[in-house]
């Protein structure tokens, strides 16, 4: 995430020069969905009321809204996948430690479902 | 270690740095918007043409503008409040490291398993060798396992100094008198750098740390006891 750029690698972007969305998991996601809502809701408001102000306004909302909930839509099924993967992980390590002897997790999962 | 001109977190080395990178990503991206909409709001304000100034009475708008920001700021402390309770956890370490600052050096102490104790200087700059890092190469590095957990007990025996590594996204106030203690395990093995965090004198930008996380396996070995 830190690295900096390998010569050769195309240089890294950032949203208004700050904002890391290449790096950071599910920014540009959401961003991009965010900015597609904004133009639908604003644009779609504008067709049905013809009011410029208003369809701006709802724009707005619709671009913090879709981006807020993308956001956190992403952000909480990456949690889950980085919980899965750590368990993962950690029973392969099990795995190999203890593969052949009495702590084998296999072999007390077998006996407990002959049993 | 950091890039030039890095303005973001460097990469986490410990499970409590990549939840605070986490938490960052997270209250970043709710900052954001924040900002966009109060851009927004100020945009308007400046390109309105309505000066009605017998506006009264918007009992709907200010009860949105008092609920909205104390949900906003209960999903920020809730996961805010589960790191700093989870960074606060001693799992049973499995070494304990003194580490005691000075004007302008640290010194580290193994006492678990014999008596080894070392300062650990900045190299200066005529004695750096090619390859090395200016203002952030040390003499004696501290060597640890990785994978394991670790206490580091955090004094100093002069002034205020701070015992900070951002990798591990540790940061420790040595106190004269005190003895602070914080705990982390590293997931990869490496080099990593950080410098002291509390003013303390002349050469406080020139007592740097750095830790040399090796496996288990390397560690039991001894090497870091034939210094």
């Amino acid at each position: 995430m830190a690295a900096p750029p390998e010569p050769g690698e195309p240089e890294e972007r950032k949203l208004l020069g700050f904002l890391d969305v290449e790096n950071t998991p599910c920014a540009r996601h959401s961003i991009l969905y965010g900015s597609l809502g904004s133009v639908v809701a604003g644009f779609g408001h504008f067709l049905f009321t013809s009011r410029i102000r208003r369809s701006c306004d709802v724009g707005v909302g619709g671009f913090i809204l879709v981006t807020l909930g993308c956001w956190f839509h992403c952000r909480y099924n990456y949690a889950k996948q980085r919980i899965q993967e750590r368990i993962a992980r950690e029973e392969i390590k099990k795995k190999i430690l203890y593969e052949g002897t009495h702590l084998d997790p296999e072999r007390k999962h077998n006996g407990s479902s002959s049993n | 270690m950091a890039h030039a001109a890095q303005v973001g977190l460097q990469d986490a080395t410990s499970p409590i740095m990549e939840e605070l990178i986490t938490f960052h990503d997270h209250t970043l991206m709710i900052i954001f918007l924040i900002c966009f909409l109060v851009l927004y709001a100020l945009f308007l304000t400046l390109t309105t043409k309505l000066t009605n100034t017998n506006i009264s009475d918007a009992q709907e708008m200010e009860t949105v503008w008092t609920i909205l920001p104390a949900i906003i700021l209960v999903l920020i402390a809730l996961p805010s409040l589960r790191i700093l309770y989870m960074a606060d956890e001693v799992n049973d370490p499995s070494l304990t490291i003194k580490s005691i600052g000075h004007q302008w050096y640290w010194t580290y102490e193994y006492t678990d398993y014999g008596g080894l104790i070392f300062n650990s200087y900045m190299l200066p700059p005529l004695f750096l060798e090619p390859g090395d890092l200016r203002l952030l190469d040390v003499d004696n590095r501290v060597v640890l396992p990785i994978e394991a957990p670790i206490r580091m007990m955090i004094t100093s025996q002069d002034v205020l100094h701070s015992w900070a590594v951002p990798t591990l996204g540790l940061k420790t106030d040595a106190i004269p008198g005190r003895l602070n203690q914080t705990t982390f395990t590293a997931t990869r093995p490496g080099v990593y750098y950080g410098q002291c965090s509390e003013i303390c004198g002349a050469n406080h930008s020139f007592m740097p740390i750095v830790l040399e996380l090796i496996p288990l396996k390397i560690f039991e070995m001894g090497p870091v006891f034939t210094l």
